[in-house]
């Protein structure tokens, strides 16, 4: 839609038709994470034929401002080259437009050229025209790009908070095992109880500055909740990972890296050493499309340490390979998908607890801003499942049935933003296993809030 | 041999290879076997055609294939070669810079690798691809904003394939330098330089204000928006809470009289 006033132009894209666009973009990169088989090119060859009416008439009638910028609007969905030439052709006509500034800024930071994306950003934020939302946005993706742009760069999180769980220790309810007819240890089903919960990330990476892009990567993760009532779930968990990526120069995929890596975790469970693994995985990165796709393969070796609550732990040592596609993508106004296909094989030394689990999980981040307001509060749905099937009958459990369970996941959760790097965030969860082993069923809900601080 | 459909429909004399999307004066233009004359926006651009702008001038140019070319005030240049079949998306461009600035904005000749800009220092190949190019005095300058970029004169040949590294080449017979991460103040130099300045308006008035919506603000759309790198999707949480589940599915299986009250952890 666009509307003409007596002192000039003002120009409006049609939104449904981007909107179309978009979802059309979005279908083909989901289509890749499931049948890993088809190249989101297409995306980009089809939608932008060359018999594209559009474009025909940027070339008949360059001054059809209408016309250019739905072009410029409809390619930035799949073509981000030939919307930065449009949208360039409408600077021209007004250098002084912070939206056309902006919209330029965020393709070249879409196209990984973070030094023009900051050109674009900073002179957008010179224009008398823009709006607080505009320079709010601007402003947190300069922040971004200045980080991006360093040989050394931080990021992480810290979060602390309060969770209240139906099921604390994820126990089976008493009915189900009392119905079974055997003896089990009750302190073990489900409760509800509160817990304190901290939590921190640290992400490095060091950018060696070399045309292929390599760099070492390190990260840390911290996690401890405290439980109010039931100390025996009460955990703490720390894990690294470190290694080098490399970049490997392609004509047909943007972006493709590998990179090899270390991993060390440990946990306490009720005060008391409970778990460490070190292993190693590689993974790689690659662009296609709008689709941002991480496939690793991962092998651990895993101790479990007996203790007072848990003097079977030991059982579980062994090794854990694990098998995933990650990857994520735009589908719409501010809306993107993440989403993780995995499967596992566990190797334990009492055979029983050995297992293979196949698991999948989607995420829908949407941020978004209310108008007045360019802060950004994200909203993000999500979902999984998992099936567990267990080699043997557990002789502690049911000496006649071999486990098989299935678990699946929902949640949503909410990111408001409270002051500069804070932000408050809530999530709310459901997880239930069903299970032909009737302590291995449950069900928990949980509700957790807290401040988070991310830089 | 590659015929694109404009060139079948048009004499050989008059094949257009483009247009002049946005034209500031005082930009000229001397197409083959004519006379030189003032460029206008909408202005037809053939295979072989000359642009000159002045101090004042600037131009934008959309090609067939899709990719467009800034021209920065007292630059010369000449498209020297232009084959384009829109069919199959190939063909080739060459484009020859004799001095002052330009960026090109890939389309898809320059996705095909087809797509060269000439210079008296050096050769510049495209593939991808968004690049800077000057030439003055001191030699040809080359900015990669995306793509990988091919450098190759007398002296050798450099890559450069990442974002933000340009190469410096002094004339033909010395090797191209190597790739160095480009400057704040350069990139806005060149912003500033390839585009209107304040009061112009590139041939084409009124353009006061322009609503795209932002991405991600409420009521509003826009297909423009930020990547989404993977990012961690839970704070570890998740993982603390696959050892609990398999801890307690442990210890649902202990008999109850296997602890006693002491055992239990004290806070």
């Amino acid at each position: 839609m666009a509307a003409t006033s007596d002192d000039g132009v003002t120009l409006q894209v049609d939104a449904r038709r981007v909107f179309r666009k978009r979802i059309a973009g979005a279908l083909a990169p989901i289509a890749i994470l499931v049948f890993s088989a088809i190249s989101a090119s297409a995306q980009t060859a089809s939608d932008f034929a060359n018999a594209n009416p559009l474009f025909q008439g940027i070339l008949a009638r360059p001054s059809d401002l209408n016309n250019t910028l739905q072009y410029a609007a409809s390619a930035s969905a799949g073509n981000i080259e030939s919307a930065i030439g449009a949208y360039e052709q409408l600077l021209f006509y007004n250098p002084t437009l912070s939206r056309v500034r902006f919209e330029l800024g965020v393709l070249y930071y879409r196209l990984g050229s973070y030094d023009m994306a900051r050109g674009y950003f900073q002179s957008a934020l010179q224009m008398r025209d823009i709006s607080t939302e505009l320079r709010q946005r601007a402003e947190d993706l300069l922040t971004i790009i200045d980080k991006k742009l360093q040989p050394d760069q931080f990021s992480g999180f810290a979060q602390t908070g309060l969770r209240y769980q139906t099921n604390a220790g994820a126990g089976p309810g008493p009915q189900g095992v009392l119905a079974s007819g055997r003896t089990f240890d009750s302190r073990f089903f489900s409760q509800g109880d509160w817990n304190w919960f901290g939590a921190f990330g640290l992400n490095y990476v060091h950018d060696f500055e070399d045309q292929n892009g390599d760099t070492f990567e390190a990260s840390a993760l911290g996690y401890d909740a405290q439980q109010f009532k039931l100390h025996q779930f009460d955990i703490g968990l720390l894990e690294f990972r470190a290694g080098p990526r490399f970049g490997i120069p392609s004509d047909s995929v943007n972006g493709l890296s590998i990179k090899p890596y270390v991993v060390a975790t440990g946990a306490v469970l009720a005060d008391a050493p409970y778990y460490d693994g070190i292993g190693g995985g590689l993974t790689v990165h690659a662009n296609v499309g709008n689709v941002a796709l991480d496939p690793y393969v991962e092998v651990v070796q895993q101790s479990f340490h007996n203790s007072t609550f848990y003097p079977l732990a030991a059982g579980l040592s062994g090794t854990l390979s694990t098998y995933a596609l990650q990857g994520s993508g735009p589908v719409a106004s501010g809306m993107a998908w993440q989403s993780r296909v995995a499967f596992a094989h566990a190797s334990d030394n009492f055979g029983p607890y050995s297992y293979d689990v196949y698991a999948v999980d989607v995420w829908l981040p949407w941020n978004f801003s209310f108008p007045g307001d360019g802060r950004i509060w994200t909203l993000t749905p999500t979902a999984g499942l998992s099936s567990w099937l267990y080699n043997a009958p557990d002789p502690t459990i049911d000496p006649a049935i071999t486990p098989r369970s299935t678990e699946w996941r929902v949640g949503i959760g909410l990111d408001i933003p409270v002051w500069k790097q804070i932000t408050l965030g809530t999530l709310l969860q459901y997880r239930a296993d069903v299970s032909n082993v009737a302590a291995f069923s449950m069900h928990d809900l949980s509700v957790s809030a807290g401040p988070t601080f991310k830089f | 041999m590659l015929i694109g459909t404009a060139l079948i429909a048009a004499p050989a004399t008059a094949q257009q290879v483009g247009t002049a999307t946005a034209v500031n004066p005082l930009s000229e233009t001397t197409p083959p076997g004519a006379a030189t004359v003032a460029l206008t926006v909408g202005a037809r651009i053939v295979h072989k055609e000359r642009i000159h702008t002045t101090p004042t001038g600037t131009v934008q140019l959309a090609f067939l294939d899709k990719s467009t070319l800034s021209i920065a005030p007292n630059t010369s240049i000449l498209i020297d070669d232009y084959v384009y079949d829109p069919n199959s998306s190939t063909g080739h461009l060459l484009v020859s810079l004799t001095e002052g600035a330009l960026r090109f904005v890939g389309g898809e000749l320059s996705h095909q690798g087809q797509a060269s800009i000439a210079t008296p220092a050096a050769a510049i190949g495209i593939r991808g691809g968004t690049v800077t190019i000057t030439h003055d005095k001191n030699g040809t300058h080359v900015i990669n904003h995306f793509g990988v970029i091919t450098i190759h004169n007398g002296g050798g040949t450099v890559v450069i394939s990442r974002p933000g590294f340009e190469v410096t080449i002094m004339n033909w017979n010395t090797p191209p330098g190597q790739p160095e991460r480009i400057t704040a103040a350069e990139i806005t130099h060149y912003l500033e330089l390839l585009t209107s300045k304040r009061g112009q308006n590139g041939g084409v008035p009124g353009l006061k204000t322009i609503a795209i919506g932002a991405c991600g603000i409420l009521g509003l759309q826009s297909t423009n928006c930020p990547n989404t790198p993977w990012i961690a999707t839970d704070n570890g949480e998740s993982d603390a809470f696959q050892l609990i589940i398999q801890a307690t599915q442990l210890g649902t299986g202990q008999t109850q009289h296997a602890m006693t009250p002491r055992q239990r952890p004290i806070r």
